[in-house]
């Protein structure tokens, strides 16, 4: 077990590999009634062609990742929920486009819950009853978020930018592709990615860290597992420029939904190169657009934004892009009047002490979301499979430049990397 | 009050509620301002708050407001505007960093409270009056908001069936207002009617963190320099309603999904002491993923992705809500009666009447994680006007059999059925 002290956070995280590669932290919060847990995998909708070291190339349907999600919850005896529930735990799971996490929060019988976590994520049990069962279930799931402009909007834009990388492939898939998915075809995906050497535990909250080593080293020894090599996640090309400059999809909205961002050309970052240049990215935007910044209150006074506009920035080795907007009464007009007012800062750059201000914020937010358990460990699995370290983020904060963020600024705002997407009343 | 951590006194006409703790990172601060739910001053009410937060007397620009955020190492600020029971509360919460992370010349606490002792008593003003512009624009604010409300139709259907449910009540208001009230407000008479609310609002102000009562008294004296005045306190006109016939509502919009919403009405409230099997009714039928209706509409029948029950101890009334294929609608109808059938006719399994305590004892034990949680439960307390702790509501709970649940099920009786549909003919 290796102890790893952040002074100036006052945390202390404990950290330790098991035999079979599944790496596992715990983050001691005392007085904390409550713990919380995360059982990942570095496995999400983008990974729908891959091969195993040894085994042959695979191309899996759409939505599999999520698909596989809901699966894992059926248990031979029954849903895994009621077990939870007798353990008074709250359990849940999500998938992004890169990883899968299952979880749950409780505040009593945590080791019969982290027992309860990592056994039924570890055994699957798929028939073809039930994976038939689950797609009435993720169908409806489908059509509720076919609804939800927010959720169009977004993939829309993350549509008009990629034309080859499945980022672009909406998380779920669609009623046709999970009818295609097969009891089969999830061993496949489960086999591959559901290998202790491609996840994380992380414990947070009022725990021992060497009893919770202890229980898992012991969970872990009763299980057999083959070594595994490297998974090759197989991505065809992705042009550099966006895939098409404006996509505009139907929905009834009270006013148009606007979202734009540009497409990263410079990719491939991983560990620190790839947190810091987060980090700068998204201190770049808060300076651009943040909801302090002059160019904010102008378009808000011409009402052409509301309390709904807010910027993001998301990336990953093979895809990277910045996502901006909200609500507008006229697209267009807002498009045009944010290049008028951005021109100017592409050349002066931004100010040392709007910067500082920035810098400041950004500090506060990110020692304000370390009160949360969740959140913690959230970002934590997220940093850590991008090699990245969630609690060295303070001094990377510290030594990020006004240059560098001037810099980003530059290469980052290029209007030939712009994609819009609109959804509009029919 | 009994002591549940916060220690509650009284200064300037507020009611003062302190818990002292360094259990977390940040200090919370939340105001609630109270006021009866009425139609001729519920917009304007609500459109308080959003001429307040863009500007003081100190900071009377928006961007000098945000900056002045920023500063405080990017304080988290912001405001609620909802219903509890017949009130319209106006909830303002600040969450700023504790100085000891951060060099800061300054007290953050302090500063946090001259910064909300002003956005509530010395707004930025203009000849003597709000600024004309804010109100414009807010005005313009409000209104969007609630235009936007069909936009997500999942909320959309909740409130529609709401509205129905208590046409006759001051309950059908929105907590924002009615649109066609906007336009006959100006600076001045909203100014009249800020003062009048500030003047009449029961006010409580929460502080959890590391400081003392006596410490956040001197703050309040120093910052929100009000007066002396008597502390109101809130009272319950709550009548129970009987129903004589179930009310069905069939509403026609662009949706891929039908949305399913059902109103219950329960004699039960908040503090009556069967306020507990009223929790375990609502937790048995649909507040977890081992619930009635989870296991039978989604698991048993794949008819949706969620159906779930929700039980509002405040207002005596209960909610159902799905999101179904519109064909399936009759079907779903009569499965989730038969749950509430299943009820009353006390069959509840010990099963049930155990996971469900094991979840609400989890939920009880984790509010003391979160110190906006110890706030709202603290709230909850003030507001009914029940002493009553975590603690003692749990204590109740777990004495609960399957026959004080089915005397609570004979309570809760559907009221509203309301459908969302597609506007396509079937």
């Amino acid at each position: 077990m290796e102890q790893l002290r952040y002074d100036k956070l006052q945390e202390t995280l404990y950290h330790e590999v098991m035999d079979n590669g599944l790496q596992v932290y715990v983050l001691p919060k005392p007085g904390f009634r409550k713990t919380y847990a995360t059982f990942a995998t570095k496995y999400g909708s983008v990974d729908n062609h891959f091969r195993v070291a040894g085994g042959e190339e695979t191309t899996v349907p759409d939505g599999i990742a999520h698909f596989l999600e809901h699966k894992m919850f059926e248990e031979p005896e029954g849903d895994i929920f009621a077990t939870f529930a007798s353990n008074g735990a709250s359990a849940n799971a999500f998938t992004s486009f890169d990883q899968t996490v299952y979880l749950f929060s409780a505040t009593e019988n945590i080791e019969t819950n982290l027992s309860t976590l990592v056994d039924f994520v570890q055994r699957p049990y798929f028939t073809d009853e039930n994976v038939e069962k689950e797609k009435g279930i993720i169908g409806q799931e489908i059509n509720m978020y076919a609804d939800n402009p927010d959720w169009r909007v977004y993939f829309g834009l993350i549509e008009a930018m990629y034309d080859k990388h499945p980022v672009h492939i909406d998380i779920a898939g669609t009623i046709e592709s999970i009818a295609t998915i097969t009891k089969e075809t999830l061993y496949t995906c489960y086999n591959s990615f559901y290998h202790p050497s491609n996840m994380l535990l992380f414990v947070v909250g009022g725990v021992e860290p060497e009893k919770v080593f202890e229980l898992i080293r012991s969970n872990q020894a009763g299980k057999s597992y083959d070594k595994q090599g490297d998974i090759e996640r197989i991505f065809e090309k992705e042009p550099e420029q966006v895939a098409t400059k404006r996509k505009e999809s139907k929905l009834a909205v009270s006013m148009p939904k606007c979202l734009f961002g540009f497409k990263e050309k410079e990719l491939g970052l991983t560990g620190e190169a790839a947190v810091r240049r987060d980090l700068t990215t998204k201190l770049m935007l808060d300076l651009l657009l943040g909801s302090s910044t002059a160019l904010y209150q102008k378009l808000y006074d011409e009402e052409l934004i509301s309390d709904s506009f807010g910027h993001e920035f998301n990336s990953s080795p093979q895809y990277a892009f910045s996502a901006i907007g909200g609500d507008t009464k006229d697209p267009d007009l807002l498009l045009k009047r944010i290049k008028e007012e951005i021109e100017p800062l592409l050349q002066s750059g931004f100010a040392e002490k709007d910067f500082e201000r920035a810098r400041k914020k950004k500090i506060g937010g990110y020692l304000r979301m370390l009160n949360s358990p969740e959140n913690i460990a959230h970002e934590f699995t997220r940093y850590q499979f991008r090699g990245g370290d969630l609690f060295e983020v303070l001094p990377l904060y510290e030594s990020i430049t006004l240059d560098e963020v001037n810099a980003r600024l530059r290469s980052h705002v290029d209007w030939e990397q712009l994609a819009v997407s609109l959804v509009v009343s029919p | 009050m009994t002591n549940n951590g916060f220690q509650h006194g009284s200064v300037a006409g507020m009611r003062i509620h302190v818990l002292p703790t360094k259990a977390f990172k940040t200090f919370a601060i939340s105001l609630y301002a109270g006021v009866p739910l009425k139609e001729d001053t519920v917009t304007p009410t609500a459109l308080v708050p959003f001429v307040l937060r863009r500007g003081t007397a100190s900071y009377p620009e928006t961007t000098q407001f945000r900056e002045q955020l920023e500063e405080l190492y990017g304080a988290g600020f912001g405001f609620d505007v909802y219903k509890r029971g017949d009130y319209q509360i106006v909830q303002f919460r600040m969450d700023t960093i504790n100085d000891s992370f951060v060099q800061s010349k300054e007290s953050l606490l302090g500063e946090s409270f001259a910064f909300l002792g002003e956005v509530l008593t010395k707004p930025a003003l203009e000849n003597g009056t709000f600024r004309p512009s804010y109100v414009a624009t807010e005005r313009e604010t409000v209104r969007k908001k609630l235009e936007a409300i069909v936009n997500d139709k999942i909320r959309y259907a909740a409130e529609r069936c709401i509205e129905e449910m208590c046409r006759n009540e001051p309950y059908r208001l929105h907590p924002l207002g009615q649109r066609a009230d906007l336009d006959g407000i100006t600076p001045e008479s909203l100014y009249k009617s800020y003062n009048s609310w500030l003047d009449g609002a029961i006010l409580d102000l929460y502080v959890v963190g590391d400081t003392t009562p006596e410490e956040i008294e001197k703050l309040v004296k120093r910052h929100f320099g009000r007066s002396d005045a008597a502390v109101a306190a809130y009272s319950s006109n709550f009548k129970p309603v009987s129903v004589s016939e179930v009310r069905t509502i069939e509403e026609k919009l662009d949706v891929s999904q039908g949305k399913l919403n059902m109103g219950l009405r329960t004699s039960i409230t908040y503090k009556d002491d069967t306020y507990a099997s009223a929790l375990m009714y609502n937790g048995i039928l649909g507040g977890y993923p081992h619930s009635k209706l989870f296991v039978n509409v989604r698991e048993k029948e794949s008819l949706a992705y969620y159906a779930s029950s929700r039980y509002d101890g405040h207002k005596g009334i209960g909610t159902i809500q799905s999101g179904i294929e519109i064909q399936n609608y009759s079907k779903a109808v009569d499965i989730i009666r038969q749950q509430l059938d299943e009820l009353k006719r006390g069959n509840i399994s010990d099963l049930e009447l155990n996971q469900t305590k094991a979840m609400i004892r989890n939920l009880l034990s984790e509010i003391q994680d979160s110190a906006f949680e110890l706030i709202s439960f603290d709230f909850n307390r003030q507001f009914s006007g029940k002493d009553r702790s975590a603690q003692e509501l749990l204590t109740q709970v777990e004495q609960i059999g399957s026959g004080d649940v089915k005397a609570a099920a004979e309570s809760f009786q559907l009221d509203t059925i309301y459908f969302l549909t597609g506007q396509k003919e079937e």
